[in-house]
């Protein structure tokens, strides 16, 4: 099992350590990891697929085309990353002639768009092709006795005949079993589908709404489960949870809400017991204590 | 009342030239009901931005910041019954509110065209190291001969040709 690796803007760029998580795991998982040297910003929604569509997928074809040339498919953490990619992969392969398009643009640069490569999320190669049972055997600190809930990355989840891998999209499973395989206990709640409200411009363009949104969604984490921690596998889910936590607390006067927020790739880094300063050192609400519980150091 | 002395009855033709077929849309609020930035200020309501399409409201829709609020879900794009992709409805109006206007191009795309990033991945080399990590990642910030290409090919873009003051290497 060989892929690229997707780094995108904010894994490599704000929360390393995630990276770093990666880059141990799945290897250690029997997943050969290699670099896409050369790739840019996917690029984001809210950039050039906000302004020009061709110049959009002039981007996209240039980060596959770097896949391409390896002959692996891209995997990403980052929700917006797949997505984007994804979405873009299905424009080209549906339209000739917008693949006739980017491939004018990219020509002088010597590279091209062929459509021979797929995207893959973490969740879905850590499921599907790694499956459960291995990870399981592979952790040395299984979470017993400790509760989590997760938060399903949307954009892996809709549209689904475009993202998805899980089924129904209503209805996923693979990242709580996941969770599971770790040793915890994946508590669901009502707002459990929500997205965090953390992508795109909500939160810039509307603030107050936007965290109070997010308040919505730990209110109800806080009142109908006896959740420990949380677990993400998108760096905004992951970075928007942790710091919503700090506004509601801010807010409140207390630390009433400080759930460690860990990405799934640096928890299970933590359990198989590579060092939580590089695998797990960057967060608002900190998550130094829950680890000690479990490494028992 | 609403005024439609001053519309643009191909407007809906222009949007929909860049996402699915708008006209199906029969105002159902269902890509309203679960789309997180339908609690904004003002809110982001999707049916009636495609109402203002559909009727030609060309300088009402120039003015309406709210397509930016979109987080992107896609969860009206699984919902909407009729497949009218409500997400790409306001990619759409973005891209013509762009081309219009040129303010609202994102910034963002400039970040992107000057370092193929939209974060300072090249500055995070401190953060980088103590984790473990090569101080620089081998994406595009790594190989400024790639990023020299990749600003060529931009360069032959509508929205960078069109905008070239805004875009420096
Ligand atoms: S979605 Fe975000 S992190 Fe991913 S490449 Fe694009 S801008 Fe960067
Ligand atoms: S929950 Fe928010 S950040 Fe996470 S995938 Fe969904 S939109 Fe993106
Ligand atoms: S869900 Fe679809 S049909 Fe219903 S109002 Fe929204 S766009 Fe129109
Ligand atoms: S994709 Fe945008 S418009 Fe659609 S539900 Fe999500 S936030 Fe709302």
């Amino acid at each position: 099992m060989k892929y690229g690796l997707f780094l995108g803007c904010n894994v490599p760029a704000v929360r390393p350590d995630v990276e770093r998580a990666i880059r141990l795991t799945m290897p250690r998982l029997g997943a050969e990891l290699v670099d896409l040297e050369g790739s840019a910003c996917c690029p984001a929604f809210g950039t050039f697929p906000s302004a020009d569509e061709t110049a959009s997928l002039a981007i996209s074809a240039w980060n596959f085309s770097i896949a391409e040339e390896k002959g692996v498919d891209l995997i990403t953490e980052c929700g917006s990353c797949y997505s984007s990619l994804r979405i873009a992969r299905s424009k080209l392969l549906e339209s000739e002639e917008k693949r006739k398009q980017v491939n004018k643009l990219l020509k002088p640069t010597g590279k091209k768009f062929q459509g021979t490569v797929k995207v893959r999320h973490l969740i879905d190669v850590l499921f599907n092709d790694i499956g459960p049972e291995k990870i399981r055997k592979s952790i040395k600190y299984p979470l017993e006795n400790i509760n989590a809930i997760v938060q399903y990355p949307c954009h892996t989840l809709f549209p689904s005949e475009i993202v998805g891998f899980d089924s129904p999209s209503g209805r996923p499973h693979m990242f709580q079993e996941l969770v599971e395989a770790l040793g915890a206990s994946v508590q669901t709640y009502s707002r459990e589908l929500q997205c965090c409200g953390g992508a795109g411009g909500f939160v810039k363009g509307s603030f107050a709404n936007a965290s109070e949104f997010a308040f919505k969604k730990l209110r109800a984490i806080k009142k109908e489960t006896d959740a420990e921690f949380i677990v993400a596998s998108c760096i905004t889910c992951l970075q928007h949870l942790d710091r919503m936590q700090d506004e509601l607390n801010k807010k409140n006067g207390n630390n009433a809400c400080s759930l460690p927020v860990f990405d799934y790739n640096q928890i299970l880094a933590v359990c198989m017991d590579f060092k939580p300063k590089e695998v797990a050192s960057i967060s608002t609400i900190s998550r130094d204590e829950f680890i000690k519980r479990i490494t028992k150091k | 009342m609403i005024d439609l002395t001053n519309i643009n009855t191909k407007l809906w033709q222009e949007i929909m030239d860049n996402c699915g077929d708008i006209r199906k849309c029969f105002n159902c609020n269902t890509c309203v009901a679960g789309c997180p930035a339908a609690e904004g200020t003002p809110p982001l309501f999707i049916r009636n931005l495609v109402r203002k399409v559909l009727l030609g409201l060309e300088d009402e829709l120039l003015d309406d910041e709210t397509p930016w609020l979109c987080v992107t879900c896609s969860a009206c794009e699984e919902m909407c019954p009729m497949g009218v992709h409500p997400f790409e409805v306001c990619l759409a109006i973005r891209r013509w509110q762009s081309k219009n206007d040129e303010t609202y191009i994102p910034a963002a795309t400039t970040e992107i065209f000057e370092t193929g990033h939209t974060q300072a991945v090249g500055q995070a080399k401190d953060k980088r190291k103590e984790v473990g990590l090569e101080e620089v990642p081998p994406t595009i910030i790594k190989f400024p001969e790639l990023l020299k290409k990749f600003q060529e090919m931009l360069r032959n873009t509508d929205i960078v040709r069109e905008n070239d003051y805004m875009f420096k290497d």
